[in-house]
């Protein structure tokens, strides 16, 4: 019996050879030497199988990544610049493929299909750092605007993504600075600013307008 | 120490943050000359510190080439008055760093592991930043090491920061684009050698073995299967910089021990070697707690040709300037004397130079010579504001190897003054053919 990793493996050696995805399923199992309807027990498309890449470069990521020993002692922010950091490496192992998935996407602004697994992989990760940021006081919690978090670093999963596509400098130099600045500008965001404590101090005023009336002001 | 949360790598993003100093300039220049109308006796001392201040932390954030020209800039005290001089000392030491995960991917990238796999330890907090990198503390088999980190993008920016520090030059130094264009391209070849760290290490080992004999003087060991082309590995050498060194109140004999090192180091290099350790700011020096001098940075080497080496050194060395025809050939040699000058401007720069060379060389003239004697260095600094002043000396003279041997000679005998001692000058003599 073929392995789904086997037929991961085969499905990218041909799309990468041909530059194209195979004729039919038929065609595709009669070259791994199993029946078509052994193909549809592990995967009911092709574009199952890209997606299960995906999927997969992405959870090995954040298993690696949760190995290395100082982890624990990241900040919230240094888990997602470490997160971004671990997975254009990681992709960088097929950057051809993965290139190749995201060809068809023409429409930039909506999340592609193929990504439609990593997507709520990635959102857990952000999710889990965000609330940990926000029980130690690295981040500020703000009502409505807190749990939209997720959303404004998923923009940037999306840009580093396409960043890197079109990155031509050298060992992908410009992804590294792109990762730097645009994720500390995020979390630059996040964490507790001076408008926050305008917003406090308005609060506080209004919360004490009795007060306010007696002084005559 | 803040860590540094962004850098502006853009040349768009660096060009705002310099558009955004050149304004605040323009600001400290209004400042200036408004309170000026009221109070004649204004010192410009004022507007220096404001414009040094404005400048320095533009400079700071931009981090890499930018800070690498802040500190050539404050190496030469003699052309800059003393308030950019104050600020921009500070960047020899304090640049914020970059933050741990960058660190991590880059080790990744080099060794294709993160550094607590190499390293039985390595501290992620840098504990010192080295302009175009950052210092970080490692330990391999009970062995403490230095490791060096290169900021990512450093040579990609060097060309465009130095074109976006080229009006403050201009305005600093007050010469004009096209002069300035051949000093300028020296400073960018010596600028992109600097971020080749592989480069650094083979001529940390070369020069380490070459200088082996000097007295007083040790060097870390490098480790080239450990360094890459944005990593350097050396041994943890304990010491203190300079300032903590004089802050023990060391005895005369020790300063001038140390001096005498110093001195050595450099005059062997220039003589023997023909080429030099061409970056003498404090923080490339240790005195480790045996009394002796540590060098522990070679980014930058500026080797002498002997067309430069030949008519410059023979004016160091006694005799010749008394023939007033060879000091002209000599100057010529040097394009201090340009070949369409007049007969009163050869008189002029003749006379002009041959002021300049004597006091250069004085330390030369003599056995022994004292460093701590502030006379020599009023005399030097007031010969630059004198010629700051002169209509003759807007024109850049001479050819660009000067640029660096001036820093380095500059350099090294201010860090004498500073350490206030008294060496024996006669060790390592130039070789005149």
């Amino acid at each position: 019996m073929t392995s789904p990793d086997q037929i991961k493996k085969s499905y990218i050696d041909h799309v990468l050879t041909n530059g194209e995805a195979p004729k039919s399923v038929y065609n595709f199992a009669k070259s791994l030497k199993m029946s078509e309807s052994d193909f549809y027990k592990i995967f009911s498309s092709f574009s199952m199988i890209e997606k299960k890449v995906w999927e997969d470069l992405t959870l090995q990521t954040l298993i690696k990544m949760k190995e290395q020993e100082i982890w624990p002692q990241y900040s919230s922010r240094e888990k997602m610049l470490s997160f971004f950091y671990s997975y254009v490496e990681v992709l960088k192992t097929q950057r051809s493929f993965i290139i190749y998935t995201l060809k068809n996407h023409t429409k930039r602004l909506t999340t592609p299909e193929v990504l439609s697994d990593v997507k709520p992989l990635f959102e857990n990760f952000s999710e889990d750092i965000i609330n940990e940021g926000i029980d130690t006081g690295e981040l500020a919690e703000r009502k409505f605007i807190s749990n939209r978090y997720k959303d404004a670093l998923w923009v940037q999963f999306a840009f580093i993504i396409n960043f890197w596509i079109d990155d031509d400098s050298a060992a992908f130099e410009k992804t590294d600075e792109a990762i730097e600045r645009g994720i500390n500008v995020s979390f630059d965001l996040f964490q507790k600013s001076p408008l926050d404590n305008l917003f406090e101090y308005g609060k506080f005023l209004s919360r004490n307008s009795k007060f306010r009336e007696k002084m005559g002001i | 120490m803040k860590t540094q949360e962004s850098m502006p790598t853009t040349k768009v993003a660096r060009s705002a943050k310099f558009i955004e100093t050149g304004f605040r300039i323009g600001g400290n220049y209004v400042k200036h000359f408004s309170k000026k109308l009221f109070n004649p006796d204004l010192s410009r001392e004022e507007l220096n510190e404001d414009n040094a201040e404005d400048i320095y932390n533009s400079l700071s954030e931009l981090k890499g080439s930018a800070l690498k020209i802040a500190q050539m800039l404050s190496m030469d005290k003699n052309v800059l008055p003393k308030a950019y001089v104050n600020k921009f000392t500070q960047s020899q030491y304090n640049a914020p760093p970059l933050s741990g995960p960058l660190i991590i991917k880059t080790f990744t990238k080099s060794f294709g592991k993160s550094p607590d796999k190499i390293f039985d330890t390595f501290n992620l907090n840098s504990i010192q930043a080295a302009s175009i990198g950052q210092v970080h503390v490692a330990t391999l088999n009970g062995k403490k090491l230095a490791i060096k980190v290169q900021y990512p993008g450093v040579a990609d920016s060097i060309s465009s920061d130095l074109k976006l520090v080229k009006p403050f030059a201009f305005r600093l130094l007050g010469m004009s684009e096209k002069e300035l264009n051949i000093y300028i391209k020296e400073v960018e070849e010596r600028l992109l050698e600097e971020t080749d760290y592989q480069l650094e290490v083979r001529r940390s080992i070369e020069f380490s073995k070459a200088c082996s004999n000097l007295k007083n003087t040790v060097f870390p060991v490098y480790y080239p299967e450990l360094s890459s082309g944005k990593i350097i590995t050396m041994d943890w050498i304990e010491g203190l910089h300079l300032k903590e060194f004089l802050a023990t109140n060391p005895s005369q004999k020790l300063k001038n021990k140390i001096g005498q090192a110093l001195w050595d180091f450099y005059n062997f290099q220039q003589h023997e070697l023909k080429a030099v350790h061409a970056d003498p700011h404090p923080g490339n020096f240790l005195i480790t707690p045996d009394e002796k001098l540590a060098v522990i940075d070679f980014g930058c080497i500026k080797e002498l040709p002997e067309n430069f080496y030949q008519p410059f050194f023979s004016l160091v060395v006694p005799g010749l300037m008394d023939d007033k025809a060879k000091t002209i050939k000599a100057f010529r040699e040097l394009d201090m004397i340009h070949p369409d000058d007049n007969k009163s401007q050869i008189e002029f720069y003749y006379k002009s130079y041959k002021e300049m060379i004597s006091l250069f060389a004085l330390p030369y003239r003599s056995k022994t010579f004292d460093f701590s004697k502030p006379e020599f260095f009023e005399n030097l600094y007031a010969w630059g504001d004198k010629i700051a002043k002169m209509p003759e000396f807007k024109q850049p003279r001479g050819v660009k190897h000067f640029i660096y041997v001036n820093r380095t000679n500059f350099g090294l005998y201010t860090l004498l003054n500073e350490l206030q001692a008294t060496v024996k000058t006669d060790t390592f003599q130039p070789k005149i053919n």
